[in-house]
């Protein structure tokens, strides 16, 4: 553990620069809503920001993305391919826990079962994550619900907890430790290990009075969704409020699905383009010949939170899909934000 | 940062986006949450706008025909071509030359294009596709308010105690505002639909009233009649705010129960109940569509007269609501695109905004107004042709343009209109220009500029103003913002809007926030009502009536989406259950001609007939069918047959036999 002062903690994200592109929250002047995106100039991001609309997902799994292009030659019948995705080296400074725990899930779908995706690894092999713990809740937030907050356990070089005029930072790999000896950072004695539990302890406090938005106790409702007893009229009543945007798959820092186009560039090239894809789509489930085992969009949002809350697919993240950002509810269209779905399911169980 | 704020493209809700651009690409779209109107979220066609915007499938040089081939031109010479082509019907341009513009170009363009027509070549023949649909609806508001535009506000839609959804599709159509009338209803708000269909909003209404097709006229006349017979209108606001009752209540009398009753298929009680709702709340909205699946002139006269009765007009959290499909067709009819309009829906035939805009333009305009492509194509007099970046319901015409001696096409994607013209000139795509738009509820916003041109493709307005100089019109703009001086100045809705008003998130709605009853500058008037309360008659030989209607990926058989990827994919699953397109018709129906889901079947009307497969569902009453306009393939044939139907959107419908094959 080490210590730095509140004024010169932008020096650890000057520090990386020089090896990385710096991804952080910053706030844009004109809208004043906060992205969580490349920053040019270090002096953008800002520690104290909402959490950002955007989580950074994108870093790893960009929204749409030319993975490989291809040209055939029809006189040699050759084709000439090319992988092309940017692999430079990202750091994300200033992550909050559930987008670190976000990451996490996606890197177990992507890298952690049998077959591991190149142009993931590409993205996430040279990263250096920075978590900034939240000392307060935002008012969607119910990471306490989830597991995933407000401070992260793992998966970080370096976290940082605010204690006023500095920040306690914690190295949670051999990289952070290197960076925070490399700066010269002011050893922390075992008493700011006590400090930084009070911090959290307050802020899980907090949530009672500030994160009012949402309540989600998902582990009430794991045992239902997992094994399929929900009434049906309780996912017709949720799958009438959806208007199949997508939207809370593409916010989601832990739903993973893609498509893959083939995008002809001319008559003998085309560019090989991957993008975030939703469960809600009805094409998404629809196979080859037609049959499509989701059809009603009701099927198709049992299908999304079934990954969000079962414990079969929490035995694939080894914990919930769900990490409790509250984003989805932000950009429902209907009112079946992940929150509000446990609250139905809740409801149901009740009666 | 690399995501820029702008305005999305698609529908007439104007949501703000931020799009993700590097250098010059798109690499992602994502909500804005401050915006006023989408406050965060986006629909699925919102969702995937980066994919349009990263299509190989754009127009990206100048083409003339020669040899029958399109061939590679420069910006010189096609626009030399165009000119020189377009110059030879001067004399009879009021017959000979004909501007089909679009609704989804900015009003800087569509003004530049206007301007075009009227000034340089002489004719007033410029139109939309929607003189039948939104066209219709704004001479109802305009001549019963002054305002050629929708009453109320879509940030005032929470502040509703009462909301009519009448026939449209709206989480389809226009999904965002589809979200905000089932928020409402969500916080307490009584939400009642009154559609043909089971539509989504219809299942997430309290009340929902599934009409026979062609009777929304005769329902709202009901309504009307309920609230005088109950003494329960707002006689107050109607007294003091209001002309032509005593007519329009006379109109009324020859409406009974019992016809009623069987003429709408729901009860008298029910409507009653409706009608007792919008009396006894303060505040009540009506929403329904008035694109090319709008309503006739009567029918939204209905609606009109019905909330005027109601005292639910001008006021807070009130307001009769047209909603436009298409992102800027409330602004292409702000901008004149119209036979018989100028800019802020002055008449051509108005002499003294005649000689402003004359004066100003320095040229003497003709006084008459002109006609529409349609009508001239009817006529077979028309002779040249400029079409710009249009959805695909020009092919319906397809016979005819191909006779005709020359086309134009204009655009930024390429389109099947391609293949019938002589010369074709790119258009920059919207976010290489600045340029505003006006959404449904009249709210111009700035869609500022974030990429360079490809390889030095034109943006609209300077393409336009080329041609004019080549046609030898001096037009002096340096910029959009200059175009946009010129139409705040001639025009008196615009008069104070600028650019630099237009940065603030949101833009400026010109009129107001709504309608207001305490600012009117004269009376409100009832609409002129014929009091003809017929509805279409299915016949022993005809027994199901035909509805056409719209569908959401595909809306209006939209040449963008089909640039995209994912939105793509969701219309061909639709396309490969169904490859001959479908007719939905119930399951009764379904019953009785012995089929399944994707059976085919043959499809007869009075004056043609189709093929097309099933599909079976409960969102259409017995002998009732279906079809969604965006099957192109399917249905251009058979509609041709069907033009003047069609004119009468939402109402519209085609009395068939459907016979098993």
């Amino acid at each position: 553990m080490y210590l730095i002062k509140k004024s010169q903690v932008s020096d650890i994200a000057k520090e990386l620069q020089k090896e990385y592109q710096v991804y952080g929250p910053v706030v844009d002047k004109e809208t004043k809503q906060t992205m969580f995106v490349k920053a040019d100039d270090i002096a953008e991001i800002d520690l104290a920001a909402p959490i950002p609309a955007v989580p950074p997902k994108h870093t790893v799994f960009p929204h749409y993305e030319r993975i490989m292009a291809y040209n055939y030659d029809p006189q040699s019948k050759k084709v000439d391919i090319n992988p092309d995705f940017d692999d430079k080296p990202k750091a994300l400074f200033g992550l909050r826990s559930c987008d670190l725990t976000g990451v996490i899930c996606l890197d177990r779908f992507y890298l952690g079962q049998e077959f591991v995706d190149e142009v993931y690894k590409n993205h996430r092999k040279k990263m250096f994550i920075v978590t900034n713990t939240c000392n307060v809740p935002f008012k969607q937030c119910f990471c306490v619900c989830t597991d995933s907050g407000p401070s992260a356990r793992e998966g970080y070089d370096l976290n940082l907890t605010d204690l006023g005029d500095q920040y306690l930072v914690e190295a949670g790999s051999d990289k952070g430790k290197a960076l925070a000896e490399k700066l010269g950072l002011a050893k922390a004695d075992d008493s700011y290990k006590k400090k930084k539990e009070e911090i959290v302890d307050e802020s899980i406090l907090k949530f009672d009075s500030i994160a009012k938005d949402n309540k989600a106790w998902v582990s009430r409702v794991v045992n239902r969704v997992t094994t399929g007893l929900i009434e049906e009229k309780t996912w017709e009543y949720i799958g009438n409020q959806c208007i199949e945007c997508g939207a809370c798959s593409f916010v989601c820092p832990s739903c993973s699905c893609f498509n893959i186009v083939d995008s002809c560039t001319s008559a003998t090239a085309a560019d090989r383009i991957r993008t975030w894809d939703s469960c809600s789509y009805e094409g998404y489930t629809r196979m080859a010949g037609g049959h499509n085992p989701r059809k009603p969009v009701e099927d198709r949002r049992s299908k999304r939170f079934f990954c969000k809350l079962s414990y079969s697919q929490s035995k694939k993240y080894l914990r919930p899909g769900c990490v409790g950002c509250g984003r989805c509810q932000w950009v429902c269209p209907g009112d079946i934000g992940l929150p509000n779905v446990v609250t139905y399911i809740r409801r149901e169980i009740q009666k | 940062m690399n995501y820029k704020s702008g305005i999305c493209t698609f529908c007439g809700t104007g949501c703000g986006h931020l799009l993700d651009v590097r250098g010059d690409k798109v690499h992602g779209v994502f909500p804005l949450q401050n915006h006023p109107v989408s406050k965060g979220r986006l629909c699925v066609r919102g969702w995937n706008v980066h994919e349009l915007l990263s299509t190989p499938e754009r127009i990206t040089t100048p083409l003339i025909r020669k040899n029958g081939k399109l061939t590679e031109a420069s910006y010189d010479e096609a626009i030399a071509y165009l000119v020189e082509n377009l110059s030879k019907y001067k004399k009879g341009a009021a017959d000979e030359i004909g501007f089909l513009a679009s609704p989804r170009s900015s009003n800087e363009e569509n003004y530049l294009l206007m301007k075009l027509a009227r000034a340089v070549f002489n004719t007033n023949n410029i139109n939309l596709d929607s003189e039948p649909g939104h066209r219709t609806t704004l001479d109802v508001m305009h001549n019963a308010t002054g305002m050629a535009g929708m009453l109320g506000s879509l940030e005032e839609i929470r502040k509703a105690e009462v909301i009519l959804v009448a026939g449209i599709d709206i989480t389809k159509q226009n999904p965002i505002i589809g979200s905000e009338i089932h928020m409402a209803a969500r916080a307490g708000a009584k939400v009642v639909t009154i559609d043909t269909r089971n539509t989504q909003i219809a299942k997430l209404s309290s009340t929902f009233l599934q009409i026979r097709p062609g009777a929304y006229r005769i329902a709202m006349a009901y309504m009307a009649k309920v609230l005088i017979d109950e003494k329960i209108y707002d006689a107050e606001f109607v007294k003091r705010n209001a002309e032509g009752y005593d007519a329009f209540a006379a109109s009324l009398s020859s409406l009974s129960d019992a016809d009623v009753a069987e003429k709408t298929g729901v009860t008298t009680d029910e409507l009653k109940a409706v009608a007792r709702d919008l009396a006894g709340a303060k505040t009540a909205m009506v929403f329904f569509s008035s694109g090319i699946s709008g309503f006739p002139k009567e029918t939204v006269s209905y609606i009109l007269n019905l909330f005027l009765l109601a005292g639910k007009i001008g006021r807070e959290g009130c307001g009769v609501n047209p909603i436009t499909g298409i992102n800027n067709l409330q602004g292409s009819y702000d901008m004149g695109i119209a036979p018989d309009l100028l800019p802020g829906f002055q008449a051509v035939s108005d002499k003294a905004a005649l000689d402003r805009f004359g004066k100003e333009w320095g040229v003497s305009l003709n006084a008459t107004p002109g006609k529409t492509v349609y009508d001239l194509l009817a006529t077979n007099k028309l002779k040249a042709l400029v079409v710009v970046d249009h959805d695909e319901t020009i092919i319906r015409n397809a016979i005819e343009i191909s006779k005709l001696d020359f086309v134009a096409f204009m655009g930024a994607y390429k389109h099947d209109c391609m293949n019938y013209a002589h010369v074709v000139l790119p258009i920059a795509e919207y976010i290489a220009t600045d340029g505003t738009y006006t959404n449904t509820e009249r709210r111009v916003q700035l869609s500022k500029k974030k990429v360079e041109p490809e390889k030095g493709i034109l943006p609209g307005w300077k393409l336009y103003a080329t041609i004019a100089a080549k046609a030898g019109a001096k037009w002096n703009y340096a910029a959009p913002a200059d175009v946009m001086a010129e139409i705040a100045k001639l025009t008196p809705n615009y008069a104070g809007i600028t650019y630099d008003k237009l940065q603030a998130l949101g833009g400026v709605k010109w009129g107001g926030a709504r309608l207001d009853a305490d600012k009117l500058p004269k009376k409100l008037s009832f609409a002129a009502v014929a009091g003809n309360f017929a509805v279409p008659q299915a016949s022993e030989e005809y027994p199901i009536l035909l509805l056409v209607g719209e569908a959401q990926h595909y809306w209006h058989q939209n040449n963008l989406m089909k640039k995209t990827n994912l939105p793509l994919r969701e219309y061909n699953a639709t396309l490969l259950l169904y490859p001959q397109g479908y007719v939905a018709i119930s399951p009764q129906n379904a019953k009785e001609l012995n089929v399944r889901d994707r059976f085919p079947v043959k499809i007869v009307s009075p004056y043609g007939s189709m093929e097309a497969m099933v599909q079976v569902t409960d969102k259409v009453k017995p002998n009732t069918a279906y079809v969604a306009y965006f099957v192109d393939e399917m249905v251009t044939k058979f509609f041709m047959e069907h033009k003047d139907v069609l004119k009468r959107g939402e109402d519209a419908t085609i009395p068939v036999r459907i016979a098993k094959v």
